[in-house]
């Protein structure tokens, strides 16, 4: 699993590239640190490349949401395949975020 | 020990006591036999001297007689002639002179007239004679008035006697001091009166050379004696005619003796006497000369006669002590050998004996009870081990620990007691290191670094170590250089693929690797040492893996089996030594594990980085099973999620754990069960997560469940035998 952290303007963007499984979940965490610390602006996880996510990835993401959520900041998730989408519509994530394509 | 000793000492006591006897009888025996030998062959040698002397005397004689005859008969021949030339006075010295000229041994005659018989002559005696080297003969008259020669013995013996006579042997002084003896004879007129005596000298010269030659044995000396006992021969010049047999005799030592030969031989007999001369004993033979009255005697100095018997039963009575004394000597070494073999029996005892107890004692290390576990119904075990000697460098072990099998077969190199030293040491740290360890290759790295750290011997074992997970069948083995074992199932035998690595105590810090597989109920695990497949017959031919595995039957109990196996190895072997230790250890697994059917089947560890291999494990299946991409994907999804459940909570922290997940298809449906042997947790029980709540409002885990009850159609749990049995079922 690749995780590549720009930023432009208030805005941060994470490229999840492979699978988010649960071992790559404990080296993903760690990467999203300053995402978290950057909660209050936007969040954009790009899950274009990102091919498969399990709790522990979801976990992340909702770790994120409820950072941003007490900082007044938004998390957008962009371009979640279909087995995601599948996943985030069993688990309610796809109330959570907003979904981009 | 103790009551030993008495036995041992009576013991070497007889044997010493046995072989002293034998030595004197030995020496008797062949005392006996010398003893008897010699007085034989003294006898012998005596009878031998005795018959020499007799025939030297006897030949003597016969030469003197042979000379005493051509003198008697000189004088008988010349009798008429004498007694016609009577009557003519002066032709007398005719005859005589005759006499002496035709007989050389003749050196002088006369013929000596009675006195008176001629009227003008009343003495009248001519002599003819011979000086010695010369052949002119000589005449001269013997009647002179110094002579009187009537009244010589030569004269009046024959006279008086009436018939030939010999003379005392005497020295003639007139012709150069020879000895002398006459024969001398009456002569009868025509009226038979005797009117003279007619007379042969004859010199006794050669009778020195003749008796003094005698030399029947080196240091033998002759005697010729006299009728009146003067010497005539002897080794003593001096004496000859001087003295008497008698004299001599008085100025001998053994005068008894000398006295009696000197006897003996003046009155004629023929015999022998022993006497003692100049401290030597002698054996004296004598016998007289006929006609002349003379007698003759040879002595013989003992030392000739016995001396050579002497010098050879000598040196036999030196060999005889030498044999003996060997014979001694072989039989105190004997004895000593004996005592010697007799206190290395008893160390050879004292030492089999402690290699016994040893022996107990490492047979004793080794779990021996059979069935070790009779309670188990899913487990068939028998081990048996067979030392070489007494004992051994093989070892076998096994226990039960959180339900798995422990287990354990080992070869050190090498026999006998070092090997059975480390053997203990092998044991021992087995049954540390396994105590504590899951994992094989964990124990075997362990036991590795140990041993080689304190191996200066350099001696190492083989090792194969597995666990047998007894709920699941699942044999997770590591080996360090051990034969591979044979895995005997329905479908055949096989021999376990295994690495080969190092054998353990090489070198420390090596890496080992762990290997898995399943035993499935019925299935048979058989393990041994090289002692079986190397046992060798009597032609150097090895029992090999082939004879091996045909001895292997499916099925067949584990008691069967090892006993089958070695009614193989004895078929095999015959009447050969065994040559090395042969261990076996045969474990039959009889669990009831649900058969996997395509026998899909992953075993992880409590590792996070295990659930990549389960995803490849899911892959394979949707990929086998032609799943869609969304219903693979989501499979992976619950998969990981149980998975994860059970590696992240199931084990205390730092515990190594397993778990097991089979996946059974079905008409329309997958199965996944999931087995682990952690702490019950019953996931179907746990609370559902309420997805609809905002994010604060949520709490941050409790997904991962909720996702597997949500992607798979059935979810079941149960509890059995100390494991948690998740089954989750998904129509496809």
């Amino acid at each position: 699993m690749e995780v590549i952290i720009t930023k432009q303007d208030s805005v941060m963007t994470a490229r999840l590239i492979g699978r988010l499984d649960t071992p790559a979940a404990q080296e993903v965490s760690q990467a999203v640190e300053p995402l978290i610390a950057a909660a209050d602006g936007t969040i954009v996880l790009d899950c274009q490349e990102m091919t498969y996510i399990s709790s522990s990835g979801l976990r992340i993401f909702l770790t994120l949401k409820k950072a941003a959520a007490s900082k007044g900041g938004k998390v957008i998730v962009k371009g979640i395949s279909d087995n995601i989408r599948q996943v985030f519509m069993m688990t309610g994530f796809l109330n959570l975020f907003e979904i981009e394509d | 020990m103790k009551q030993k000793e008495p036995t041992v000492n009576s013991f070497l006591r007889r044997s010493r006591w046995t072989g002293l006897m034998l030595v004197v009888v030995a020496a008797i025996t062949l005392e006996a036999t010398s003893i008897i030998q010699f007085f034989f062959s003294q006898k012998g040698i005596q009878q031998e001297a005795a018959l020499r002397a007799e025939s030297e005397l006897e030949s003597t004689q016969l030469e003197i007689l042979n000379v005493i005859d051509q003198a008697e008969s000189a004088v008988r021949n010349n009798m008429w002639i004498a007694r016609w030339c009577l009557n003519f006075q002066d032709s007398l010295s005719l005859v005589t002179s005759r006499l002496v000229e035709d007989n050389p041994v003749v050196m002088g005659s006369t013929i000596a007239l009675v006195p008176g018989h001629y009227r003008r002559h009343p003495l009248y005696a001519p002599y003819s004679y011979q000086l010695p080297g010369q052949d002119t003969v000589y005449t001269k008259s013997l009647a002179t008035p110094e002579y009187d020669y009537p009244s010589q013995e030569w004269f009046t013996k024959p006279i008086e006697l009436q018939e030939g006579y010999w003379s005392e042997p005497y020295v003639d002084e007139g012709g150069g001091d020879i000895l002398m003896t006459t024969f001398s004879m009456p002569v009868r007129d025509e009226h038979g009166v005797i009117a003279a005596v007619l007379t042969a000298d004859i010199s006794l010269d050669w009778l020195t050379d003749l008796v003094g030659n005698i030399n029947v044995y080196p240091k033998a000396i002759s005697i010729l004696a006299s009728r009146s006992g003067k010497l005539m021969v002897c080794p003593e010049e001096s004496l000859i005619m001087h003295r008497t047999v008698q004299e001599a005799a008085d100025g001998l030592e053994d005068t008894a003796a000398a006295h009696k030969i000197a006897h003996a031989m003046l009155s004629g007999e023929t015999g022998s006497e022993d006497i003692v001369y100049r401290g030597k004993l002698q054996h004296v033979f004598f016998s007289k000369v006929e006609r002349t009255g003379w007698a003759m005697s040879i002595v013989i100095p003992d030392s000739d006669i016995n001396g050579h018997l002497r010098r050879i039963g000598s040196v036999v009575a030196g060999l005889q002590v030498l044999g003996l004394l060997m014979l001694a000597l072989i039989l105190l070494s004997y004895a000593r050998n004996q005592r010697k073999n007799q206190e290395l029996t008893e160390k050879k005892n004292k030492m089999e004996s402690e290699l016994h107890i040893a022996r107990g004692i490492q047979m004793a290390m080794l779990p021996k009870i059979f069935p070790p576990f009779p309670e188990r119904k899913d487990l068939d075990l028998y081990a048996s081990i067979v030392p070489a000697k007494e004992v051994g460098g093989d070892l076998y072990d096994f226990f039960i620990r959180d339900e798995k099998l422990f287990f354990c077969i080992a070869d050190v190199s090498g026999k006998g007691v070092p090997a059975s030293l480390v053997m203990a040491v092998t044991r021992s740290h087995f049954r540390t290191t396994a105590a504590h360890e899951n994992s094989p290759q964990r124990i075997i790295r362990l036991m590795n670094d140990v041993m080689a750290d304190n191996n200066d011997s350099n001696m190492f074992v083989t090792l194969f170590c597995g666990t047998l997970d007894l709920a699941t069948g699942q044999l997770i083995y590591c080996n360090a250089g051990h034969n591979a074992p044979e895995i005997v199932s329905a479908e055949g035998v096989r021999p376990l693929n295994v690495l080969p690595n190092l054998p353990v105590g090489v070198l420390a810090g090596m890496d080992f690797q762990d290997q898995e597989t399943y035993l499935k109920g019925g299935e048979t695990l058989f393990l041994y040492t090289d002692g079986l497949t190397e046992a060798e017959n009597s032609y150097h031919e090895l029992f090999g893996e082939q004879r091996m595995e045909e001895a292997l039957h499916p099925g067949m109990g584990a008691v069967e089996q090892l006993r089958a196996m070695h009614r193989a190895v004895h078929t095999f072997v015959g009447n050969a030594e065994q040559s090395d230790d042969l261990t076996m250890l045969c474990i039959r697994f009889l669990g009831s594990v649900p058969d996997a059917g395509d026998g899909r089947r992953l075993t992880l560890r409590n590792d996070i980085g295990e659930i990549s291999r389960l995803q490849a494990f899911v892959d394979g299946i949707a990929r086998e099973e032609q799943l869609s991409d969304p219903v693979a994907s989501s499979l992976n999804l619950a998969l990981e999620e149980a998975v994860t459940n059970v590696i992240m909570y199931a084990y205390p922290k730092g515990q190594e754990g397993r778990l097991d997940l089979q996946a059974t298809r079905r008409p329309g449906e997958l199965e996944f069960t999931l087995t682990d042997s952690g702490k019950a947790f019953d996931p179907t029980a746990a609370p559902v997560a309420d997805v609809s709540l905002d994010a604060q409002e949520r709490p941050i885990g409790g997904l991962g469940i909720f996702l597997v009850r949500q992607i798979m159609d059935k979810v079941a749990y149960r509890r059995t035998d100390g494991k948690n049995i998740l089954s989750m079922t998904k129509h496809i």
